[in-house]
Order: C-alpha cells, then sequence, then structure tokens
C-alpha cells in the first residue's frame, strides 16, 4: 500500500478597505480570505492484511504434489480516497516464492504465479498476472487502471485468481511468500 | 471656526449705529453664525501583515479539516466615527475557485467560519457563514468613537459536515466585509 501525500499551504490574504478615511457615514473594508487544498490519495487498509492460501498442492490422486485448484481471494481497501480529478490504481504482484532460494531441480517449481485485479475505483480494472519461471526468476510484474475524471471515495477491491505453477511442475516444499502492492495516485501523462 | 467668528465680529462692529453721532436711540441687529461638522466615519489602516496564515487546510493523512486550524488577528487602526454608529461583518465561506463542479459523493468544496470584528462595540459583531440568519452580525454604539477594530476568523467547519473531504485546489478563497455605519 502507498500513499500520495501533497503537501499543502493555506495563505489567507487580508486586503485592507483602501478607502478608509473618507468622509463619509458608511464605511467598508473587504477582507480577502484565501488557502489551498494539496491533493491528496490515501488507501484504506487492507483487509485482510495477509492472504494465506493454506496448503498449495494436492495431496493425493493424479496431481498430487501440483498446484491444486485454489479459490480466489479477496482483500479490500475501503474508504480509499483522492480528492482531485484524474487518479489511478495500480497493481503490482509478486510471485509466491519458496523461501528456500535454490534452484529446484528438473521437473520442480519454486514459484506460484497468479493474477492480481483491483476493482471498484474506474471504469476499467487493474490487473497484471504475474510470469515467473519455475526457478523464481521474473516473478513481478504490474498493471495499471485507467484514469478517474473526479474525486472519489470508495472500497477498493482486490482478487488474487488463477494460482498455477510454470510448467505445472511439482512444487518444491517449503513455505512461499509474496506480495501485492497497491497504489493509488495521478494518472500517468501519456508522452 | 476662528475665522467665522472674525467675520462675525466685523459684521456685528458694522451694523452698530455710530455713536459720533450723539443719537439718543439705539439700534441693535444680530446676524446668525451657523455651521456644520458632517458625520464622518473612517475604518482606518489594517495592520498585521495582511493575511491570515492558517497554514494547511487539511490533515494529510486524513484528507480531512484541520482541526487546530487558526489565523492571528488582523487590526483596523484609527478607526473613528463622529456620531453613533452601527458596526456590521458579513462572510462568505471560503469556496474552491478552480474545482466549480458540484463534488461527489464524500466531498465538499467549501469551507465554513466564523468572523467577528470586536473593540467597537461591546458585544463583537459575529458572522458565520454557512447560517441561514447571523442575528449577531450587526452590532450598535451610541456614541462617537474611535479605536482599532480587531477581526478575526475561527472555528472552521467543512460545509456538509465533518465526514466529508475537501477537494484539492489550489485556492479556497473567501471574503470578510466590515462596514462602520453612522446613525443619524
Amino acid at each position: 500500500m502507498k500513499k500520495l501525500l501533497g503537501l499543502s499551504a493555506l495563505v489567507l490574504v487580508v486586503f485592507p478597505a483602501a478607502a478608509m478615511a473618507q468622509a463619509n457615514p458608511s464605511n467598508t473594508g473587504n477582507v480577502a480570505v484565501n488557502g489551498r487544498v494539496a491533493p491528496v490519495c490515501i488507501l484504506g487498509g487492507p483487509n485482510p492484511a495477509l492472504v494465506d492460501l493454506g496448503v498449495m498442492i494436492a495431496i493425493t490422486g493424479t496431481r498430487a504434489g501440483r498446484i491444486a485448484v485454489l479459490p480466489a481471494q479477496s482483500v479490500s481497501l475501503p474508504a480509499s480516497f483522492c480528492n482531485f480529478a484524474g487518479s489511478q490504481v495500480t497493481v503490482t504482484a509478486n510471485a509466491l516464492l519458496a523461501a528456500n532460494a535454490g534452484a529446484p531441480p528438473a521437473g520442480f517449481a519454486r514459484a506460484v504465479n497468479y493474477t492480481a485485479t483491483a476493482a471498484g475505483w474506474a471504469a476499467g480494472n487493474a490487473a497484471t498476472t504475474t510470469a515467473a519461471t519455475a526457478n523464481g526468476s521474473s516473478a513481478s510484474s504490474t498493471g495499471s487502471g485507467p484514469s478517474h475524471p473526479l474525486p472519489k471515495l470508495a472500497d477498493i477491491g482486490v482478487t488474487l485468481s488463477s494460482f498455477s505453477v510454470p510448467g505445472d511442475n511439482l512444487l518444491v516444499t517449503g513455505n512461499y511468500s509474496g506480495t501485492v502492492t497497491v497504489t493509488l495516485g495521478p494518472a500517468a501523462v501519456a508522452n | 471656526m476662528r475665522s467665522s467668528l472674525v467675520i462675525a465680529a466685523a459684521l456685528l462692529a458694522g451694523s452698530l449705529p455710530g455713536t459720533a453721532l450723539a443719537q439718543s436711540n439705539t439700534s441693535t441687529k444680530n446676524v446668525g453664525i451657523v455651521g456644520t461638522v458632517p458625520i464622518i466615519c473612517a475604518g482606518g489602516t489594517l495592520t498585521g501583515g495582511n493575511t491570515f496564515d492558517v497554514g494547511v487546510l487539511i490533515d494529510t493523512t486524513t484528507g480531512f479539516l484541520r482541526s487546530e486550524l487558526s489565523a492571528p488577528d488582523q487590526t483596523l487602526a484609527g478607526s473613528y466615527c463622529s456620531t453613533r454608529t452601527t458596526i456590521n461583518v458579513v462572510a462568505t465561506p471560503m469556496t474552491a475557485q478552480n474545482f466549480t463542479v458540484t463534488p461527489p459523493e464524500g466531498f465538499s468544496r467549501q469551507v465554513d467560519y466564523t468572523a467577528t470584528a470586536s473593540g467597537w462595540t461591546t458585544t463583537p459583531a459575529s458572522y458565520r457563514t454557512g447560517e441561514a440568519t447571523n442575528p449577531a452580525a450587526t452590532q450598535s454604539r451610541n456614541s462617537a468613537f474611535t479605536g482599532p477594530i480587531t477581526v478575526g476568523i475561527g472555528g472552521f467547519a467543512t460545509t456538509g459536515g465533518s465526514a466529508l473531504r475537501l477537494v484539492a485546489d489550489t485556492t479556497y478563497r473567501g471574503t470578510v466585509t466590515v462596514t462602520l455605519t453612522a446613525v443619524d
């Protein structure tokens, strides 16, 4: 989760009544009050903050040792907001990798790929699918959604789905971990 | 005033009959002398840097209006009025000048506040933006007076409620107007 925090400074300017010393039974002074609000985006805290997939392989049957059918997982980032027009969600996913960094034997893999999708912000979703190799390289991928044309306050829903293993190889034993980073901020400006 | 008296004295002298003529009767005429002092009010000169520096409008960790907003008072020095008066203060909310459309749900583009003008009357004139009525906006003084008028703003609140966040904008602007009016 990243936050975009803009510095905001408020300056209130007072203009004195320019012609206050006139021989007039009524005198008026105007005071202008100026300030500004900087652009800010803040993501709600993810709920849950940790997705536990449990045992990821089939224990029995013809697919024993290979990845099981894992249900999609949902994470909510409630009350996320940007107070300006032209904001965008970006998702960066890192494949789950085995804690043991050693190269897996032939026929085995130490990486689990998946698709991360962030919905609920703009007209389209932000999505990306990791494409790590069996030995865990190239584990990161990034995708961005379209720009939203107005300030917005909404729950952003992140779904993790389509879990797979490179080459449908057998998975090496061990603990696996990955991360999903959701960024809410100004939309990228096309060159 | 002094020059008027001299002229009057001369006129009186001219109107007297010549005493050297030793007439038995005297004649006296009165010439009236009048003058006018017009009602005058002056609002004085604003001191204090001509700037209300409230600082940052929002808490950048939440997006909500900061609860501790404040601004140093400004002073109108040298204000005076030669008769009884009323002092009136009115203000307009601080409003986003560039984001002019209706803000989306959850957002506001306006900040209300209270403006006060004190020192002229026993009870300061006070005006809160966004209120349907402001009965304390006009205060009366039953005598001529000279003295500084302190203008202050405070009590900032997001229009629409504290659950709303402010849209980003480079300029939020409002106006405070203080008026001294002589009462005949």
